[in-house]
Formats: structure tokens, C-alpha cells, sequence
């Protein structure tokens, strides 16, 4: 029996190898893809595109104007109309406009000034960021000419003063962050898409049924067709951990590189376990990976790393709670960035590795049910 | 010569039609994935788990705390002893932000005097972090303006002069700023990035796998024909998908559109002759449908979904981000769709992003042509 397993995984591996193509897609999923992701945009305040139209173009206006600058916003441009902030606006050259009156030197030096901000609204995220800093820049900027407004001397006036202390990752680097997300999301894909292949092409050339008739068990043919992508994935995942994110990106690896590995590998039998149960209510691989990515995208959206859990509704919570990958994601942000050992993410390990059982007894008994 | 063309569209049209699943699936997979993300999943942070370490305990104290309290961007989860507590609250992920009020707050604050409020936030999700700090920094913001007000009543001063210089704040195209208004036509994008390509890109490899690509090769058909009696039967699948969708988010959805639907249409034509060019390349270069699939995902799909702007400006990216952002068809379309649906505007000044989509057509049309000359040599 053992020989026969044997045999057939070594057949697998075969199978994978021999396709050239799409072992260098493979390559570039662990590599060039990580790399390029770690320059994609996050929904951090970040060289925010800004104009201004100062109609009073004075001290204070230009003081003010001057606060809005390197890393949050930069300015776009200086304009001379409203026509021009429109037009800006609707084109997306600016997402946020800073209006200031005629009158504001004048106003400033009685302290009722009014400037105006005119927001994109369309990234909500970041606009919403956007607003708060100006607002705090505005309130400082005020404090500062109250301050110095005559019969304010020498007392202080009763303010609160925030002194932000950043943990674990101190200058906000979003690099770190979004180069790791991608090797989660290549690990879930890949592991998902390999799986999901090796059984597709059965059924595809019609090769089901020689190993059906084969004394394999559906549980030794599905073991058989999970253990190449278990071997390489996890291997994948861990070299560009190390490779890409440590090694090109100088992102600090705080934690047990042997658990990050040990937890890979039940995550990735999870994730292949899925794509099997997957391929099972597939006919071609074209319906697979359709019904793949129905499944992949809003897992992926909702693994926590775009918002955070406690900001969804109680039903994408639960469903939440479901998914290997909300699981993962956890984990590994966890151990890596913040060096947590078992004794944190114990129950996260848990989850993964019941519903890794489950997606496996699923695709099994969906298969054993297909033979009959 | 257009007839071998439309004889090679309708023997893909029919083989298209066939498998009604697979074609189902084109149209019920993108509609359910925007059902989903337009309805339940919302981007926007809001419920960030606060912990406080209150070493004041006064009134001065519980009202600045109440403003984090009654803000709908923070949940108090817990209030805290200790540093030690607080850093062991993060670390669990119990606590996304710790703030940390000295004993001497109230005093300080009565005295007239600037207080120094620890703040502990958890960077290892930078952008939440970033989030958090700004929401921390605005909610003290408006105390420290409650704070100003009573204390410039109290010195007898007039009250219009509170705050010196203020802001007034307009928001455009998404007044409301839910996430969902501009979530839902970006979704349209990346949808139209993944399944278009997918079924493309298993045209000519599929062939190829099955043998049946000789018969094309011996055939009087020429590489034009056959490339262009492919692309139509989908090209046609695509945008009736994007009218499917569309209809969706406006009448479904009753999502605000303020734009031309014509404008949106065509470039919806345009960039679906992209996408499926896009598709039919990655086929023509790959030698097996699993190669295929894998590359359509990190080629099409991922880029459109890092890059493309749907959830912040491209601005916001770094030069190699923003370079990459200028290679691939989804970013000029999203800004199309963008304007369609929230800004309206005039037709005119989305002129270079179909311009783009075109010069994108036809650099892909011709690495196709020439990847499947390749083939037969």
C-alpha cells in the first residue's frame, strides 16, 4: 500500500515539474509579485495630493498653506480660481482643496478666520484621514495665534497634548506590512489553485475513473494529490519571508521562524484541502477558478488585514471566524512582527487546523460521493 | 477573409454556449461578489478597540475619556492599571490603542496648563495605526476646543474668537464618505479584470492541451483571424457582464451615478477588448491551463487590485507603485468609473485615460499576434 501512495505522489510531483511555464509563475509569485506589492498604495495618509487657492495671499495664509506638507500631503499646485480647484478636483489630480478668502489676513488678526476645505469624497478612507489632520493642523495653528494674541501673556491655556508612541513597526513603514500580505495571499491562491489543478486535470482527461478503478482509497489519492503542494508552498512562503520581505525590504522578523513554518504547513493543507473540495464541483478548471476566486476575494477582504474585525457587522464577523485565512493572517502578523509564541496564538493554530481537518473530511466525502 | 473571422467567432460562440455552467458562473460569480462586498463588507475602521490606564480619575479626566467613548471610530474595551498591562493588552491584540492619562491631568488642566496624554498604538497594521492616531488626534482636538471655550468664557473674552482659525469642511462626490459608494464601481474594475481574462486565457491553451490548435494552424485562417474571431464571442461576454453590473449598482444598489452612461459604456467596450487581449497573450504564451490561470492572477488580477487606486489616490504611491500603476488598463478605466459614477463632469477630460485603453489594446493585440507566430514556426 505504502509503495502504491509512493508512486503516485511521485507521479505528482512529476506532473508539476514538468510544466516549466508555470513553475516560473511560480517563482515570480514568491518574488517579483512581493517585491512590486511592497510599492502598491495602502489607505495610509501619504503624499496626499492637495491644491490650494490662497485669495489673500498673505503672512498668515501662506503660514497656514505651509503646514500642509511632506510625508501627509503634498502640493499639487497653487491655482488662481475656482474654475481651476473644479477641474483639478473632477479630474483626480488633487484629491483636496484648500480654499482661502480674500479676507483672511484681516480676519486672522481679529481670530475669526474661516478657510475652506473641499474633500474627495470618492476614497473615503483616506479622506476621512485627510480631514482629521487638517482639522489638528488648523487647531494648532490657532492655539499658536491665540497665544499670541495681545493679553495672553505669559499664561498658558488648559490643552490636552498627545504624545503617540508607535509599537512594533515605529515609523509606520507600510512596506513591511503589504510585501507580507502578499506572500499570504500568493500562499492562499497558490495552495488553493495547485490543489484544485491536480484533481481538475483528472477528471478534464477523463484519468478519474484509471484511478478509480486503481485499489487506491479516496483518502490515500486525495493525500497523494495534497502532498506536492504541502512540500512546496509552505517552502515558497517561508524563502520569501526571509528572501523578500527580511532581505530586500529590512522588514525585522521578531518571532519563531519554526513556528511561522509549522503553522504554514497545516494553513497550506487547509487551503488545499478547500481548493480539493473545490474541484469537486468542478468539470474544467475554468469553473474552478471562477468559483476559487468567489470564494478568495472576500475571504481575503475579510482577514482583518483591510479592517480591522471589530469594524464589520456581527454577521461578516462570524463568517469571519470561518475562514482559515482570518486565522492565518492573525497568526502570522502575530509571530513575525510582534514575536507572540504559541501561549498568543494558540487558538488562531486551533482554528486553522479544525477547519483544515474539516475542509479535508468535506472534499473526501464530496469525492466518495462523486465515485458512486 | 471576414468570413473565416466570423466562422471561428461563432464555433467559439457555440462552444461557449455549450457549457451553460461555465458561462453562469461568469455572470453569477461577479454580481454575488459585489452583493457581498456592496451590502456587508465595509472598509471603513470604525470600533477600535481602546484600552485606558486613568491614573487621574477625575472629572476632568472621565469627560475627556467619554469623548472616545461616545465616538462611533472607538470601543473602550477595558481600563488598565498598569504600562505593563497595557503593552500586554496590544500585544494580544485585545487593544489597538492604550491611552495613558497622568495623575496630574485634572490639576494641570485646571492650572491652565498643556497635558502630556501617552498614546500606545499598534503599529503592526500601519495603516490602522495611522487611522487610529488621526481619530485620537481628532477627538482630542475637539475637547481641547470644549476645554478653550469654557476657559475663555471664564476669562471674560468673547466666544467667536474660540478658535482663531477655523475650517470649514465640504465634502464632494461621497458626502456621506461610505466606503461603499466608491468600493462598489471599483469592485466593477477588478471584476472585469478577473473573469474576462480567465475565460480568454484558456482559449489557445486549451487548444493546445487538446490537440485541436494544429487544426488552426492548418487552416487558411489567418493569425489576425484567428486571434480577433476569439476575442469577439468574449469581448461580448465581458460587456454584457459590465451592463449586468451596472444595472446592478444603479437600480440594485441605488448607488449614486451622476455621469455619462454612454462615456462609461464605451470605455467599458474598450477596456473589455483590453482585458481579453490581456487574456488571450497570457493563453498564447502558456503551455498548460494551470500555467495559464496562475499567470492571469499575478499578470491581470493582483495588479488591478494593488494598483489600480481603488482604495487610495495613486498619489499615494511610491514611484515604482505609480509606474507600475501607469502600465495597467484598470487604473485609466477606474478613473473613468470613478467619474461616471460620483464626479459627472465632461466627457472631454476623460479623453487621455480611453486614449490609454486604446494604445493598451493595441500593444496587446500585437504581442498576441506575434506570441502565436512563435508557436507555429
Amino acid at each position: 500500500m505504502r509503495r502504491r501512495l509512493l508512486a503516485l505522489i511521485r507521479k505528482e510531483f512529476s506532473q508539476l515539474f514538468r510544466d516549466v511555464p508555470m513553475l516560473l509563475f511560480l517563482v515570480w509569485a514568491f518574488t517579483g509579485a512581493v517585491y512590486t506589492s511592497g510599492h502598491g498604495g495602502g489607505t495610509e495618509l501619504r503624499q496626499y495630493p492637495i491644491v490650494v487657492l490662497d485669495l489673500s495671499q498673505g503672512p498668515s495664509s501662506r503660514e497656514l498653506v505651509s503646514r500642509f506638507r511632506a510625508p501627509y500631503f503634498k502640493l499639487v499646485a497653487q491655482v488662481w480660481s475656482d474654475d481651476e480647484v473644479v477641474s483639478r478636483l473632477d479630474r483626480g489630480e488633487a484629491s483636496l482643496a484648500v480654499v482661502i478668502p480674500p479676507d483672511f489676513e484681516r480676519r486672522a488678526q481679529e481670530a475669526t478666520a474661516r478657510f475652506q476645505v473641499i474633500s474627495d469624497g470618492s476614497q473615503s478612507m483616506s479622506a476621512t484621514l485627510a480631514a482629521a489632520h487638517i482639522r489638528s493642523i488648523a487647531y494648532r495653528y490657532s492655539v499658536e495665534r491665540l497665544v499670541a494674541l495681545p493679553g495672553f501673556t505669559g499664561r498658558g491655556i488648559p490643552r490636552i497634548d498627545t504624545r503617540p508612541r508607535v509599537e512594533y513597526n515605529p515609523n509606520l513603514v507600510e512596506t513591511w506590512f503589504s510585501s507580507l500580505l502578499e506572500v499570504f495571499t500568493q500562499t492562499t491562491m497558490i495552495a488553493m489553485l495547485l490543489a484544485a489543478a491536480a484533481m481538475v486535470r483528472e477528471r478534464e482527461h477523463g484519468t478519474v475513473e484509471h484511478l478509480l478503478v486503481s485499489p487506491l482509497r479516496p483518502l490515500e489519492l486525495f493525500a497523494a494529490k495534497l502532498v506536492p503542494v504541502v512540500t512546496l508552498v509552505p517552502l515558497a512562503a517561508l524563502t520569501s519571508v526571509l528572501g523578500v520581505v527580511h532581505g530586500a525590504f529590512e522588514t525585522p522578523i521578531r518571532g519563531s521562524v519554526a513556528l511561522f513554518y509549522a503553522v504554514t504547513l497545516i494553513y497550506v493543507f487547509a487551503m488545499a484541502s478547500l481548493g480539493l473540495a473545490i474541484a469537486a464541483l468542478a468539470r474544467t478548471l475554468g469553473q474552478a477558478m471562477m468559483l476559487l476566486l468567489l470564494i478568495f476575494y472576500p475571504m481575503t477582504l475579510l482577514s482583518g488585514a483591510f479592517s480591522p474585525p471589530e469594524s464589520q457587522g456581527t454577521l461578516m464577523r462570524t463568517v469571519g471566524v470561518l475562514s482559515p485565512v482570518r486565522h492565518y493572517v492573525d497568526f502570522a502578523y502575530q509571530v513575525l512582527f510582534k514575536g507572540n509564541g504559541l501561549a498568543y496564538v494558540w487558538q488562531d493554530v486551533l482554528g486553522i487546523l479544525g477547519l483544515g481537518v474539516a475542509l479535508f473530511a468535506i472534499s473526501v466525502h464530496r469525492f466518495a460521493r462523486l465515485v458512486r | 477573409v471576414g468570413d473565416r473571422l466570423l466562422a471561428i467567432a461563432r464555433k467559439e460562440t457555440r462552444q461557449l454556449l455549450r457549457d451553460p455552467v461555465y458561462l453562469g458562473l461568469a455572470f453569477v460569480v461577479p454580481l454575488m461578489l459585489l452583493v457581498l462586498l456592496g451590502y456587508q463588507l465595509s472598509l471603513d475602521v470604525k470600533g477600535l478597540l481602546v484600552a485606558v490606564i486613568d491614573r487621574d480619575r477625575s472629572a476632568w479626566s472621565r469627560q475627556y475619556v467619554d469623548g472616545f467613548v461616545n465616538s462611533e471610530y472607538f470601543t473602550l474595551v477595558a481600563r488598565l492599571d498598569s504600562e505593563a498591562e497595557a503593552r500586554e493588552w496590544i500585544r494580544s491584540g485585545r487593544a489597538r490603542v492604550v491611552l495613558d492619562i497622568p495623575p496630574d491631568f485634572g490639576r494641570r488642566l485646571s492650572a491652565s496648563e498643556t497635558v502630556a496624554v501617552g498614546i500606545t498604538v499598534d503599529g503592526s497594521y500601519p495603516s490602522r495605526g495611522q487611522i487610529a492616531l488621526g481619530y485620537v488626534e481628532a477627538v482630542s482636538a475637539l475637547h481641547n476646543e470644549q476645554l478653550l471655550r469654557a476657559w475663555l468664557v471664564e476669562q471674560g473674552r468673547r466666544s467667536g474668537q474660540v478658535v482663531p482659525v477655523q475650517m470649514d469642511m465640504s465634502v464632494w462626490y461621497n458626502p456621506t464618505l461610505e466606503s461603499k459608494n466608491f468600493v462598489v464601481p471599483g469592485m466593477l474594475v477588478i471584476v472585469m479584470m478577473i473573469f474576462p481574462p480567465l475565460l480568454s486565457a484558456l482559449l489557445i491553451v486549451r487548444e493546445r492541451e487538446n490537440g485541436t490548435i494544429l487544426n488552426l494552424y492548418c487552416s487558411p485562417a489567418s493569425r489576425w483571424d484567428i486571434l480577433a474571431g476569439k476575442a469577439l464571442p468574449y469581448v461580448a461576454v465581458s460587456f454584457i457582464d459590465f451592463l449586468v453590473i451596472f444595472g446592478a449598482s444603479v437600480w440594485l444598489f441605488q448607488l449614486r451615478f451622476v455621469g455619462n452612461a454612454w462615456l462609461l459604456s464605451a470605455a467599458a467596450l474598450l477596456y473589455s477588448v483590453c482585458t481579453i487581449g490581456l487574456g488571450l497573450v497570457i493563453s498564447a504564451l502558456s503551455r498548460s491551463q494551470l500555467a495559464a490561470m496562475l499567470a492571469t492572477f499575478l499578470i491581470a488580477v493582483a495588479p488591478a487590485f494593488t494598483f489600480s487606486g481603488i482604495f487610495a489616490p495613486i498619489a499615494s504611491q511610491d514611484a515604482v507603485g505609480r509606474f507600475v500603476a501607469r502600465l495597467i488598463p484598470a487604473t485609466y478605466f477606474m478613473d473613468v468609473v470613478r467619474g461616471a459614477y460620483l464626479k459627472g463632469g465632461e466627457a472631454g477630460a476623460y479623453a487621455p485615460d480611453l486614449a490609454a485603453l486604446g494604445v493598451y489594446a493595441a500593444v496587446v493585440y500585437g504581442v498576441a499576434w506575434l506570441a502565436l507566430r512563435k508557436r507555429v514556426g
